[in-house]
């Protein structure tokens, strides 16, 4: 990491949720190292991925955790949703079945949320040409659950980026949700006795 | 990758999955994915014991578990042998691992992890040996020295 922690103006930490096979961890690598892998495997539990973006001149730090899609683990990955200041919703638009799920994933970070969270719906595979899902009836799932909304391809990189950016930027503006890493509040934290790395701030909450 | 091996289960995690674990064992027979879960929080443990604890359950898996799963219980081996410093063993895993899909990222960033750790150790290691010459050539130089001194 070539920033300096007092460069940054807060930890997020963001989660990637959805059914199996609808291209989260796809997500995840083209916004983090610009690659995609054709026939990624299926995530095993969680992986985490770091990155630091610059909204309005500011250095954001995003502690990203992609969790694993499938039945296997969905008992276990809620434990990471604690903490959270932003979700990525992903379904993938010629898997009908993958956006009918979007409630079922909804409702689970929900019940394991004590604030709120800014929620990203993100269509991906738009490269596709078999759609079973139309772009307005991504919009109306999105208007209706009050989430903000893209249509993206990890495969040539469209919307991918927007979709984290636009995510960031309107946590950054809800105020409340986020605390500023300063070097004021490790003293604070300090002075408090409080154990906790200031590293850990909203990657382990 | 290095965050997931320092992430740590809660106390209340951990118990709740370990009643769940009891209880079916109780009634005679706990299924695949209760032994899967409570190893899986054993081995975010902060203790060694109860990470050791999950190895085994883990190891047991290997042989009676589900098949598809497999590859999460190897995988999860690697990653509480490499939490306890037990690196050959977690290297054999990965090792595993990758024969079955060479393409994994997560595995093949796991395994670059312990092999850094592997050389930091040896070096370490390399480091105390040095030392402990060191002292010995130092404490032989001063004996000669007094013995000099004496004549």
């Amino acid at each position: 990491m070539i920033e300096e922690e007092e460069d940054i103006l807060t930890i997020l930490k963001i989660l990637v949720i959805g059914e199996s096979d609808v291209g989260k961890s796809s997500l995840l690598i083209r916004f983090t190292d610009d690659t995609f892998q054709e026939g990624m495997p299926a995530t095993i539990g969680m992986d985490f991925k770091a990155k630091v973006v610059k909204v309005d001149n500011n250095n954001v730090k995003l502690a990203i955790w992609d969790t694993a899609g499938s039945e296997r683990f969905r008992s276990l990955t809620p434990n990471f949703y604690r903490g959270a200041h932003g979700a990525i919703l992903v379904y993938d638009v010629t898997k009908r079945e993958t956006f009918d799920k979007l409630d079922t994933w909804l409702n689970e970070l929900n019940a394991y949320q004590t604030r709120d969270v800014v929620k990203m719906l993100v269509g991906n595979k738009i490269d596709k040409e078999n759609r079973l899902v139309s772009k307005e009836e991504g919009l109306r799932w999105a208007q209706k659950h009050k989430t903000l909304f893209i249509e993206a391809s990890a495969r040539t990189r469209e919307g991918v980026k927007t979709a984290f950016e636009e995510l960031v930027e309107k946590i950054i503006q809800t105020p409340g949700l986020w605390e500023a890493t300063s070097k004021r509040a490790n003293i604070r934290l300090d002075e408090k006795g409080e154990t906790k790395s200031t590293w850990c701030q909203g990657w382990c909450a | 990758m290095e965050a997931l091996l320092e992430d740590y289960v809660s106390s209340e995690d951990l118990r709740r999955f370990e009643r769940r674990y009891y209880d079916e064992l109780g009634k005679g027979s706990v299924k695949p994915s209760t032994v899967f879960e409570y190893s899986w929080a054993l081995i975010r443990s902060r203790f060694e014991h109860e990470v050791k604890k999950g190895i085994i359950l883990l190891e047991q898996l290997c042989f009676e578990g589900e098949d598809e799963a497999k590859r999460d219980y190897l995988f999860y081996l690697s990653i509480a042998n490499t939490k306890i410093g037990e690196y050959q063993r977690a290297l054999d895993c990965t090792r595993k691992f990758l024969a079955a899909e060479p393409n994994n990222r997560q595995a093949q960033e796991l395994e670059k992890i312990i092999k850094e750790r592997l050389r930091r150790e040896s070096l370490k290691g390399m480091a105390i040996v040095g030392g402990a010459a060191a002292l010995v050539v130092g404490g032989l130089v001063g004996i000669g020295m007094a013995l000099s001194k004496k004549h």
